[in-house]
């Protein structure tokens, strides 16, 4: 009997190296350990950041992490997303609209200790731009970012950018790092902001904040945030409920009635900038024919979608943006009616049965659902809808080669108008992958694109969001909720439209 | 053993062109992916350039080949950190939660196999019939969450997941390990409680047992040196295989339980399509195949001297 001995051993052997390999532990200055201080929030998330070069990723659970750590020249209010002072204390344009100048604070400081000045945001705007980074497509319009002293940074662009702030506030992808910061840190490791939070450290199961005491805006009230990774929202919601958490936005939709009753648990929803929508590919015939679309568009109920997709958890919207917007466009012209649809189907002198390929990815399984019971609902009126469920790889590479009949998604994260509706619909537009084209809505987006004045830009914006809905280049189908739940009692966090999660004001209960 | 490890290798060099060939068969463009949805060409042809993916792709075997010589698997794409680092970083809690599994998995499978095979047909043998199959068939994320809501909800026992290192809270570290094991422990023990039955059965069935009963030895000692010691051979096979599956990762069972091993790794790394990181970790699980098919091989000749000389 030696053999199974020596199996035994060597199980304890490879469970002493364990021990001594074990993961670089954290010290978080207050006794260290993953269960962190008594004043540290710990908040599930349900994937790991990818890296923490703010101007590098594009992952949600990195800027989940980011918004607490870095600063950008302006930030969105959390109520109603309009742009408001960070680092910059005020901002002008010229009258000619092509000159930006930003005043900034002049009490700030890196977590490194330098202080911030207006080279800090010449370094990571040429940095964004010179390295063609993701979001160098924000700077499409800037010539040139010039520091006129060390409070003033000048933007100059080629033409009206009504939407600057938008753009370079709209989220922490355009977060201000120290002069010199990529040449001096590992900043995919390493985060040198002047948020409230310092990155202290990160592995595969968390990463850990703690507050910056030097912190401009004062110092936050809890010691340090500890982001936890909980992919199953089944474990997330036991870890609130037993006290191991005190956060988390891993909530599906279908768990949110039977949280409701919970005592346990604090559940908060919000309507979010994020829309959902279905696009038919115009090289495809009879896709190309305005009247199918429109039948398909009034054919679909999407109240019953949204039922089956969110359980309830969002609101159904015609148009791209949701009702809270100023820039909210007050126009729904389909009504769920089969028997319209099958009319407009026949005015059109299509033959019936049309099929349909629905391309929809398991990223997002909301999709896959909304498909079914769109497919459901197309049925009776003639059109044999094929639900294909692909990677969301697969389905990114099938979109841009054009090769799909239809296809189900959502654009998350916008903030201005232009985010929701320029690239999409303009002819030649770079996410205008249905192939539409309109010369009435390439001339209303043009013009909305530099239109300075508020309310004519929102007229502009209305005007092409209706052709766009009359010609259903988008089948809109709703504006998604944000779902999050927290420790009963935990106080100073706001729910936000765009998903940012920020601490800084946050105490526990 | 010479000959035996340069097969080995051999295989392993087959696996790299079949491992690379597959992972860049997949559809689904990384550069992409790792754009989001909305970028500019240029910021697309600057990160297709940076990853190499503009080279041409047997160029970029025979790069990414070189490197995995020296231990380099190159920098994920999602990252940009090594791949060596991020494997490394992750192979204790796989080690961890694989050893351990084992572990439960013939905690139960010898007694219950063995128990089975010495009383064919009785209760004690349907019953075990009937429980490993409900574990082989109970889905491992529906138990898992079942034991999460039980333990960690509803008795609040147990933590409901995560995972710390032994040396840094030895406690913590045994309480965060008994669910995860004991899940994957059942699925395996599952398997392995079937195999045990047979070959213990089998080798009551053989000749010297029987001479060995004839000879008048008592049942006890007929079992622990006649039967168990030729029913071990299979055993160490199975046991085997179960182990190699459990290292190469139990992408479900580390996912209900935030068990941060190679499994995750390696899931994030197809639904990312980060190539280097995938080819890594399965260039890893092949080659941890390879080692544990090599270790019950001696362990065979150990057991059994004929193997050996032959």
């Amino acid at each position: 009997m030696r053999a199974p001995r020596l199996l035994f051993l060597g199980t304890a052997g490879a469970l002493a190296l364990t021990a001594c390999s074990g993961g670089e532990s954290v010290d978080t200055g207050n006794g260290g350990g993953s269960s962190g201080g008594d004043n540290t929030l710990v908040a599930a998330v349900s994937a790991q950041p990818d890296q923490f070069d703010p101007h590098v990723t594009s992952a949600y659970p990195s800027f989940q992490v980011l918004e607490n750590v870095y600063d950008t020249l302006v930030v969105p209010n959390p109520e109603d997303l309009t742009m408001e002072p960070s680092l910059a204390t005020d901002w002008e344009t010229s009258d000619d609209g092509l000159t930006w100048t930003f005043t900034l604070r002049d009490d700030v400081t890196f977590h490194d200790g330098s202080e911030f000045d207006a080279a800090d945001v010449v370094y990571s705007y040429d940095r964004i731009i010179d390295e063609e980074l993701n979001n160098a497509y924000r700077f499409a319009n800037v010539e040139s970012v010039t520091a006129v002293d060390p409070t003033t940074v000048e933007i100059q662009v080629s033409q009206p950018t009504p939407n600057l702030p938008a753009l370079i506030g709209g989220f922490k992808g355009m977060a201000i790092l120290p002069e010199g910061a990529a040449e001096e840190y590992d900043l995919t490791t390493e985060a040198v902001g002047t948020g409230p939070f310092t990155l202290e450290s990160s592995d595969a199961g968390s990463t850990e904040l703690a507050a910056y005491e030097d912190y401009w805006g004062g110092a936050p009230s809890v010691d340090g945030v500890e982001f936890r990774y909980i992919t199953e929202p089944a474990a997330a919601l036991t870890a609130l409920e037993n006290g191991e958490v005190q956060w988390t936005d891993n909530v599906p939709p279908q768990q949110i009635e039977s949280l409701e009753g919970n005592d346990q648990v604090e559940l908060a929803t919000t309507p979010s900038v994020d829309y959902w929508y279905m696009s038919m590919n115009y090289a495809r015939e009879p896709f190309g024919n305005p009247a199918v679309r429109q039948a398909i568009a009034t054919a679909i109920d999407r109240g019953a979608v949204t039922e089956a997709a969110r359980f309830g958890a969002a609101e159904p919207n015609q148009t791209a943006i949701p009702e809270d917007s100023f820039f909210y466009s007050d126009y729904a012209p389909y009504d769920a009616d089969p028997a319209a649809a099958e009319q407009l189907l026949q005015q059109a002198g299509v033959q019936t049965p049309i099929s349909m390929g629905l391309m929809v990815t398991d990223e997002f399984p909301e999709t896959v659902t909304a498909a079914q019971v769109i497919a459901s609902q197309l049925e009776p009126i003639g059109i044999d809808v094929d639900v294909q469920t692909v990677d969301f790889a697969t389905w990114l590479d099938r979109q841009s080669q054009g090769d799909f009949d239809a296809f189900l998604l959502g654009w998350l994260g916008n903030i201005d108008p232009f985010d929701y509706y320029h690239a999409q619909h303009i002819t030649d537009g770079s996410s205008n992958y249905q192939g539409y084209s309109n010369p009435e809505v390439d001339r209303l987006l043009t013009a909305a694109a530099s239109e300075t004045d508020q309310d004519a830009r929102k007229d502009l914006y209305d005007q092409a969001a209706q052709l766009i809905v009359d010609d259903a280049s988008y089948v809109y189908l709703y504006n998604p909720d944000v779902v999050q739940a927290w420790a009963p009692g935990l106080s100073g966090y706001t729910i936000r439209p765009d998903k940012a999660i920020n601490f800084e004001d946050v105490e526990l209960p | 053993m010479l000959r035996r490890t340069g097969q080995s290798l051999v295989v392993l060099a087959g696996v790299s062109v079949i491992v690379f060939a597959l992972v860049h068969l997949v559809p689904g463009d990384p550069v992409r992916l790792a754009l989001g949805t909305r970028f500019s060409q240029e910021s697309y042809d600057a990160l297709q350039q940076r990853s190499g993916l503009d080279q041409p792709l047997l160029q970029q075997y025979f790069t990414w080949a070189g490197r995995a010589l020296t231990g380099d698997l190159g920098v994920s794409f999602r990252s940009g950190e090594p791949v060596t680092g991020q494997i490394l970083e992750r192979l204790p809690a796989t080690l961890t939660l694989a050893f351990a599994a084992i572990v439960v998995a013939l905690l139960i499978a010898v007694p219950l196999g063995t128990i089975s095979a010495l009383r064919p047909r009785s209760l004690v043998d349907r019953g075990a019939t009937v429980l490993s199959q409900i574990g082989i068939s109970v889905p491992d994320f529906w138990m898992g969450i079942v034991l999460i809501l039980v333990f960690a909800g509803t008795l609040g026992w147990l933590p409901s997941g995560g995972y710390v290192p032994l040396t840094e809270d030895p406690w913590g570290w045994f309480q965060r390990l008994i669910m995860p094991a004991v899940v994957t422990g059942v699925v395996s023990g599952s398997v392995i409680t079937r195999f045990v039955r047979s070959s213990v059965l089998e080798a009551l069935g053989q000749d010297h047992v029987r001479t060995a009963r004839a000879k008048g030895l008592k049942a006890r000692q007929v079992l622990s040196w006649h039967v168990l010691r030729n029913a071990l051979l299979p055993l160490v096979t199975v046991t085997g295989v179960q182990l190699a599956y459990l290292l190469s990762g139990v992408v479900v069972v580390e996912i209900v339980f935030s068990w941060p091993g190679l499994g995750q790794l390696a899931l994030q790394a197809v639904q990312a399509r980060d190539y280097p990181v995938l080819q890594g970790a399965v260039l890893l699980f092949a080659l941890v195949f390879l080692l544990v098919n090599l270790v019950v091989d001696l362990l065979y000749s150990r057991l059994d001297p004929r193997i050996a000389r032959r």
